[in-house]
């Protein structure tokens, strides 16, 4: 039995090429850092390299694969592979590219000195967490892959140490989540307390046996959500994060607001789906929640996916900094996604999908080109972007589309995710949820269209003239292009995220 | 032979000062210490339980919360010597942290 | 009552009261101490409940490493007492308390009356197996392989941020 285990899990490595490419490039950018430590290009260049390996292997590994590193009965595995973990992978390696790329010409990074090389030691742990978290299905190896992502986006949020309001961020953003962290760790141990085991499956299993008393589960379940809530900015846990993404590198900002939301819907949708469903039924959209059938598990979420996209909305039209209100408005974003999560059946998840896929584009399209101009100009405040579209009239474009695409309006991208999603919602009868949604996008119009506002439609006498480059004219061009090409050619992002909502085991 | 159920209780009990710490306090150092109490409620809920079953697994959980404890005290001590460098002050209060 | 029994409410009481101190303490050095005096005391119930080694990795790796590291910041910054909790009627105040008291009182109630008779069993004759370093380093490196290794990121990632945010100057 004990040269059975090691010779599975040696035969699973096979499988787990990905994350080992991960790990190799963290080595090699901290051992290179230690020797190249004044050349500007060669960190980058080297993390880029282990992206884009670790992407090529990722598409070279099998579909679908499961009870990776198990060991006999008690344990049937920690990690599985399977097109919903593929989808998110690529999704969380393309947000880090382009992360990469925006650090090359962002100011605050440069001027970092001699620390830059532990920048991109710490993005390349940050993924390697992400990672482990879409596709683990063991409390355990969640809790401890949670934690990476945690501590290197810690890190990373005061990053810019010499700035005050970074460490600040960083400060608020550590205390809220290792708070978060150990409410979650609360949910886990009662979790295994009821079951005896760690392993989602072997939890689904006993749960559905045996008869157990419905309170504990309940707050086994809340604690649970709330970590991750934690993680996706919901409503009752977003306090941090106006401050953090303010506070943050505007890169970080922008890499936490796609990639660890991203990490964390696919961890939420994945245990929640596989602790929770009742195999036995018939009926797929009855079979979501059955386990905790005496609790209206769907209507909880929805209220607080109402919350979260209130909440994230009006606060967003008071804002003045436009990286405070890109905050808000990814906390809207947040809770937009959610409401796909109430549904819980291949519609809801798939609509989800869409939405992040698209999401990617323009949330770093629009930070990015605020990091173009705040470089410039030094600041993030909306009343200095005022005539600013005619001083610099692709970034003013650009960033128009940017946020017309955020809000949803035809012919952009940001129309066809809300379209599925709200669609999803109507099929399975949560009309009034869509209403909600569709009118909390109105009023995300307002304060979008205020810095558009801003740029064209007011004379100003400030002196500013950019010189764009090669480099970040492509990165913008990469960004805007999908944004509006997939508004009128959405169809292979549909078919991506129809083959990707199949979860292993389902 | 003492009943699982008072180790419980006595966990949730440390969980909750732990918590009740954490909101009330406005210390960083503190607020790190109700943190740790909070962990190691939870390592007494999973080893009990780990005992209770004669399941070792728990208690394997244990050591890694203790793994992780001890990392995330670093970062956070880290950070609070950073912003200390930089404005003198650990209290949360000046920080605003609940400024919306 | 037992030895066993003793013991238990021995421990509880100091558990509880160091808890409590520590969270009312306004010299954060004696609240490092209470904390220390805490673990020891959780270290004891370990024992009580047959797992040795997290009983001896309580004392090494919380009290001993830790809690070190607590006390060397406390020095290094030299802080002097905290000026909270002086003001008695402090709104959030009263309300984080109602809401942690009502909290324990919801476990309690939980605890005593929903589950009357599952939670009655006592410990497992296996437990002591289960405890031992011989068992314990057995699925730690079988089972639990993958997760030690990502342990092991999570503590090189602890020590790249102690030095990235502690370290005194860019050069």
């Amino acid at each position: 039995m004990e040269n059975n285990s090691i010779q599975n899990i040696l035969e699973s490595l096979n499988y787990f090429t990905p994350e080992l490419a991960l790990m190799l490039t963290f080595f090699v950018l901290l051992l290179v850092d230690l020797f190249f430590r004044k050349s500007k290009y060669l960190l980058p260049a080297i993390s880029l390299v282990g992206f884009i390996v670790s992407g090529y292997l990722l598409v070279y590994t099998p579909d679908v694969k499961g009870f990776l590193f198990s060991t006999g009965m008690t344990n049937i595995g920690l990690y599985v592979i399977d097109p919903f973990s593929f989808f998110f992978k690529i999704l969380i390696l393309l947000a880090m590219i382009y992360t990469i790329l925006f650090s090359l010409s962002s100011k605050e990074i440069n001027e970092a000195g001699g620390n830059r090389g532990e920048y991109y030691v710490l993005l390349s742990s940050f993924a390697l967490g992400m990672f482990l978290l879409t596709s683990t299905i063991d409390l355990l190896l969640m809790y401890l892959s949670f934690e990476l992502v945690s501590l290197s986006s810690y890190i990373l949020a005061g990053f810019t140490r010499n700035v005050k309001r970074s460490a600040e961020a960083s400060l608020k953003y550590i205390i809220f989540g290792a708070v978060a962290s150990g409410a979650m760790l609360y949910g886990i141990s009662i979790l295994y307390g009821l079951t005896g085991t760690t392993n989602l499956y072997l939890i689904n299993f006993y749960l559905s046996n045996q008869n157990i008393e419905s309170l504990p589960l309940v707050i086994a379940g809340l604690l649970i959500i709330g970590g991750i809530g934690f993680k996706i900015s919901m409503a009752p846990f977003h306090f941090w994060t106006p401050d953090v993404y303010e506070g943050a590198p505007i890169t970080i900002t922008a890499v936490l607001s796609v990639a660890s939301k991203a990490a964390g819907f696919a961890l939420l949708i994945r245990s929640l789906k596989i602790m929770f469903i009742d195999y036995t039924a018939t009926n797929l959209q009855s079979s979501a929640w059955a386990i905790l059938s005496q609790f209206k598990w769907n209507e909880l979420i929805a209220g607080l996916a109402v919350l979260t996209m209130t909440l994230g909305n009006l606060a967003a039209l008071w804002q003045s900094n436009l990286k405070r209100m890109l905050a808000y408005s990814s906390i809207a974003h947040a809770g937009y996604m959610l409401t796909g999560f109430v549904i819980l059946d291949n519609q809801g998840i798939m609509a989800i999908l869409i939405y992040f896929f698209i999401y990617l584009f323009m949330n770093l399209g629009a930070f990015f080109v605020v990091m173009l101009i705040a470089d410039k100009l030094g600041s993030e405040e909306m009343e200095d972007y005022t005539g600013l579209g005619y001083k610099a009239p692709f970034l003013g474009v650009s960033l128009t589309i940017f946020l017309i695409s955020l809000t949803g309006i035809p012919p952009t991208a940001g129309f066809v995710a809300k379209l599925y999603l709200f669609g999803a919602l109507i099929k399975a009868k949560w009309i009034w949820l869509a209403v909600i949604g569709v009118l909390n996008s109105v009023i995300s119009l307002y304060y979008y269209l205020k810095v558009v506002k801003n740029m064209f439609l007011r004379e100003s006498e400030i002196e500013y003239s950019h010189n764009l480059g090669h480099g970040n004219l492509l990165i913008t061009l990469s960004l805007l292009i999908p944004t509006l090409l997939f508004g009128i050619y959405f169809k292979p992002i549909i078919e991506f995220a129809e083959q990707s909502v199949r979860i292993f085991g389902f | 032979m003492i009943p699982l159920k008072y180790y419980l209780i006595l966990s949730a009990a440390f969980f909750s000062i732990g918590i009740i710490g954490v909101l009330t306090r406005r210390n960083a150092i503190i607020i790190f210490m109700c943190i740790e109490l909070m962990l190691n409620a939870v390592n007494l809920t999973l080893v009990s339980f780990s005992s209770f079953f004669g399941d070792s697994s728990g208690q394997i959980f244990v050591f890694f919360v203790m793994a992780v404890a001890a990392a995330e005290a670093a970062v956070g001590l880290a950070i609070i010597i950073a912003l200390f460098r930089n404005k003198l002050t650990i209290n949360v209060d000046e920080v605003n942290i609940f400024k919306w | 009552m037992t030895l066993e029994q003793i013991t238990f409410i021995i421990l509880a009481l100091i558990g509880l009261t160091s808890a409590l101190m520590l969270i009312i303490q306004k010299n954060p050095v004696y609240s490092v101490l209470l904390l220390i005096l805490h673990f020891f005391a959780l270290a004891g119930f370990y024992l009580l409940l047959n797992a040795q080694f997290i009983a001896v990795l309580q004392i090494l790796v919380y009290a001993g490493a830790i809690m070190v590291l607590f006390v060397f910041v406390i020095m290094l910054l030299n802080l002097s007492n905290e000026e909270a909790l002086k003001d008695p009627f402090n709104l959030r105040k009263i309300i984080a308390s109602i809401f942690g008291v009502v909290l324990i009182l919801q476990f309690g109630v939980f605890f005593f009356i929903k589950a009357k008779d599952d939670l009655n069993v006592t410990i497992s004759p296996n437990s002591i197996e289960a405890g031992s370093i011989k068992k314990i380093s057995e699925v730690l490196f079988s089972t639990y392989l993958i997760p030690f290794e990502v342990t092991s990121f999570i503590l090189l990632v602890g020590i790249i941020a102690a030095i990235v945010l502690a370290k005194r100057k860019f050069e």
